[in-house]
């Protein structure tokens, strides 16, 4: 894919692989993002560290991220660097598995493990997305588990199944490739054909693990746990549609009226008004956008001081299910700014746009979706909204995960 | 196939702004064809730094209250949101910023409300007590990470004055920020004085003389700002301050000495070594402590540079067991890199990324305004971005070298460790970087 940039000189290139956490099995969680990981450590005629090297030393943005559905790679550059990008992002896709080493592989398991201890194990309500998922998708199901997986798992990594997984996965039909620049398409295009159009398509593509959900959530279940928390935070989930189904884009709404922006119902109600919610600037319900299987709506708060766990969740169940009593106009179109605001501002860069483009071509075939995307807001109705959330925010859709402080500790978090 | 080559870089100007002056103020202004999304931004000179220390984070809870807009009880925000405009407002040591990131065909509707915003807030006590007892709440909220935990403890060890006090006034002295603080603060600062504006974006059916009549009315120009560099605190250096964390199963790391102020510095040398040090991820610091011995998911190092001072330091975060070994690694990789230099690789790959790289740096409209604000902020003249680029052309192994020694000291180190300290305090009493002082996190700010 192709799409002009808004300033001069840059090329931005992002690659969206099919491949993500929902395609590992048990007792191999964590592995497409350690894998995401060895896609920096050399390949073929690339050594290890020298991908990195090569973009920052031409100023540019480089990164990569997994989720449950896709692993991105992408790189913003001066444009005349863009052939030696497509050359790199071609290299590792022909050639990773010889320059795969056992030693690589045990550094970059240590790496993982310290960003897993960075980012869950020694951050307050880190595990928290760990134990939704948990709760949200039985055991032995694709999303049951996060994509930074587990310990255990990261420990049992071998050299020959991170060689078999590039095998799997790593092949030019599971990846869209698009580049935002002001080149015109066809110089583009060309150059592409030049580094990938030589490489083969997989000779075999692994079924992913089946995704479905025979059973409702049969909620409200929980998960409580008590340990060293400056207050008590509550994590409510609700199961909605899939990624790119017009139910998800009416319950997108129903967040945004919850839970995004200061004019929104929780923020006025349990911020401003009572007040027993901390401020977090009014972003306390989004969607876990799964294109395989039933997406989560969350809703996220934490305790004032001296406001317990329970407290704080019953009132934010309570404003929840008002929800299902309807929404005003003026609601519904504050909503729909504040989402078409973030739209706008996640496609304002050459990057973010390249990343959304690819986004939208790779789940929906239809690239044109980045650009018009707000449309799918325009015709739902109130009432659309207010029958999706009296149906599907219920407690028998429910999950909750709730942290609260440890007090046994003589120095610990207020009591609350 | 064979490594293309990379081709030659176009050369890049960044775009000259547009400068006018309206009434007490001026509009700085980078027309964007095809950005639909636009930034504005009003600089006043009023950061961290002037706030006098009975009223140590009053310009943080300003800029808090200020959501709550003209008709208060936070009635602001909804009120952009419904503009498809987001609010901006933060704080750093030497600016006080407001401003939007609104679709440029609605602006005009969206500033209207944001220069009421700014000018004519409500300020009532009610809203002002409300956000004064959220941000206290928050400060501890946000002190729960340890990385967050072990920044806010820097500044009592290396300076006395308003900087031994976070940015936001710490979790005791804003408790002591009055209502009537906030109004006079407001008043004075905020309100009577126009500021600069800055406006990034697809500016066709823009009108800026307009827009700088909205946005300033009738207030008085900006005045100018003393400056004046404060003293370090008492104690020995280098030295450990470790602060407890029980049951940490990493430590945050933070490892930091005083550094001259950004218009003392020569900054593409002293930037240009903290990066061949810290600011890639091929730095020196990462390749050794994550991509060599895996003790850490990333580690870095910057300069952050005021009108009156600096700190230079160096991050990271690693598994608990590492602490001693990753403060000694990092501690050799300073000392290593003073005494024996910069490659020609590392030289090359600072002056590239720094000079080619301009056009990836400023491919959004909020990048472009942030350098402008940075200019504003720091009397930087309207080319500093080309400038600053020929500065870095010129950069030799030689001058990083010498700025290697005039910029790190390690031996004036404060090394801040957020961890757990009964498992920590042993072995960190045998590396050599000083005495260890124990502390916990309440007994920091008084």
């Amino acid at each position: 894919m192709t799409a002009p940039a808004s300033t001069g000189q840059v090329a931005s290139v992002n690659l969206w692989y099919g491949v993500g956490s929902r395609h590992e099995v048990p007792g191999r969680t964590g592995f497409a993002h350690l894998f995401e990981h060895l896609m920096f450590q050399g390949s073929g005629n690339v050594a290890k560290g020298e991908h990195f090297e090569e973009v920052e030393r031409l100023g540019g943005d480089i990164n990569a991220s997994t989720s449950t559905d896709r692993t991105n790679y992408y790189e913003t550059v001066p444009e005349h660097a863009l052939d030696r990008v497509l050359w790199l992002e071609a290299d590792r896709l022909e050639t990773l598995r010889d320059g795969m080493t056992q030693e690589v592989l045990d550094n970059q398991r240590d790496v993982v493990k310290n960003e897993r201890r960075q980012r869950y194990d020694n951050q307050p309500y880190g595990t928290a997305l760990e134990r939704i998922l948990r709760l949200g998708y039985p055991e032995g199901h694709p999303y049951h588990h996060p994509t930074i997986g587990s310990m255990a798992d990261l420990d049992d990594a071998d050299l020959d199944y991170v060689k078999s997984f590039h095998k799997a996965h790593y092949g030019p039909d599971n990846c869209v490739l698009t580049v935002v620049s002001d080149l015109e398409p066809e110089d583009v295009l060309a150059r592409v054909e030049k580094y990938f159009g030589h490489l083969p398509a997989r000779d075999f593509v692994p079924e992913a693990p089946d995704a479905s959900l025979p059973q409702p959530l049969g909620g409200p279940v929980r998960d409580a746990v008590t340990e060293t928390v400056p207050a008590a935070g509550v994590f409510l989930g609700y199961r909605v549609a899939a990624y790119g189904e017009r139910e998800f884009d009416v319950m997108h709404l129903a967040s945004a009226v919850l839970g995004q922006g200061q004019g929104s119902r929780l923020y006025r109600s349990l911020v401003v008004d009572r007040p027993i919610a901390a401020d977090d600037g009014g972003g306390a319900a989004d969607i876990l956008p799964f294109r395989y299987t039933d997406s989560l709506l969350l809703v996220n708060m934490l305790a004032r001081e001296g406001v317990s766990g329970d407290v704080l969740e019953e009132a934010m169940r309570e404003e929840i299910v008002k929800l299902a009593a309807g929404i005003t106009e003026e609601e519904l179109d504050r909503a729909r700014a504040v989402l078409e605001r973030d739209h706008l501002q996640s496609i304002s860069s050459p990057s973010g746009l390249a990343d959304s483009i690819s986004s939208c071509t790779q789940l929906f075939g239809d690239p044109e979706l980045a650009y018009t995307w707000p449309e799918r807001w325009a015709d739902i109705t109130a009432e659309e909204v207010r029958a999706a959330a009296e149906r599907l925010l219920v407690d028998d859709n429910l999950l909750v995960v709730r942290f609260d402080p440890d007090t046994a500790g003589a120095d610990a978090a207020p009591a609350s | 196939m064979l490594r293309p080559d990379i081709g030659t870089p176009a050369s890049y100007t960044f775009p000259k702004p547009r400068r006018i002056t309206v009434g007490g103020g001026t509009v700085v202004a980078i027309d964007v064809p095809g950005q639909r999304l636009a930034s504005l931004r009003l600089v006043h000179p009023y950061g961290g730094a002037v706030e006098p220390l009975d009223a140590m984070g009053v310009s943080s809870l300003t800029s808090e209250v200020l959501e709550d807009g003209p008709d208060g009880n936070s009635s602001l925000a909804p009120a952009l949101e419904r503009h498809g405009a987001e609010w901006v407002s933060r704080v750093n040591w030497d600016g006080f910023i407001t401003g939007l990131d609104a679709p440029a065909n609605r602006l005009g509707e969206a500033v209207r409300l944001f220069a009421d915003a700014v000018r004519r807030p409500a300020l009532t006590a009610d809203d002002i007590v409300r956000r004064r007892d959220q941000l206290l709440e928050r400060f501890w909220l946000e002190a729960a990470s340890a990385s967050t935990l072990a920044m806010r403890s820097l500044g009592g060890q290396l300076f006395t004055g308003r900087y031994a006090t976070p940015l936001a006034g710490g979790p005791v002295k804003l408790a002591e920020v009055a209502p009537e603080t906030v109004a006079a603060f407001h008043a004075d600062s905020i309100a009577s004085v126009a500021g600069t504006l800055v406006v990034v974006g697809d500016l066709s059916g823009v009108d800026l003389e307009d827009l700088g009549k909205t946005v300033f009315g009738d207030a008085a120009a900006t005045p100018v700002r003393e400056v004046a560099a404060p003293a370090p605190p008492p104690g020995e250096l280098p030295r450990v301050l470790i602060v407890d964390r029980p049951g940490s199963v990493q430590s945050a790391l933070v490892i930091a000495h005083r550094a001259p102020s950004r218009s003392q510095v020569d900054l593409p040398r002293a930037e240009g070594i903290s990066e061949v040090l810290g600011g890639l991820f091929t730095s020196r610091l990462n390749m050794e402590l994550r991509e060599r011995l895996g003790y850490t998911y990333g580690a870095g190092s910057r300069f952050d540079l005021r009108r009156d001072s600096g700190v230079f330091f160096a991050t990271t975060q690693v598994e608990a067991d590492t602490t001693a070994h990753s403060i000694t690694a990092s501690l050799e990789q300073i000392a290593k890199l003073r005494s024996s230099g910069v490659t020609a690789e590392e030289l090359a790959s600072v002056r590239d990324s720094n000079t080619v790289g301009l056009p990836v740096s400023y491919s959004t409209a909020r990048a472009m305004a942030s350098a402008l604000v940075d200019m504003v902020v720091h009397d930087l003249p309207d080319d500093y971005v080309d400038r600053h680029r020929a500065g870095y052309e010129a950069l030799t192994e030689e001058k990083l070298n010498s700025a290697a020694q005039e910029y790190l000291h390690p031996e004036e180190a404060v090394v801040v460790v957020v961890g757990d300290a009964e498992r920590l305090s042993g072995p960190l009493a045998d590396i050599g970087a000083g005495p260890v002082e124990v502390r916990s996190p309440e007994s920091l700010w008084s």
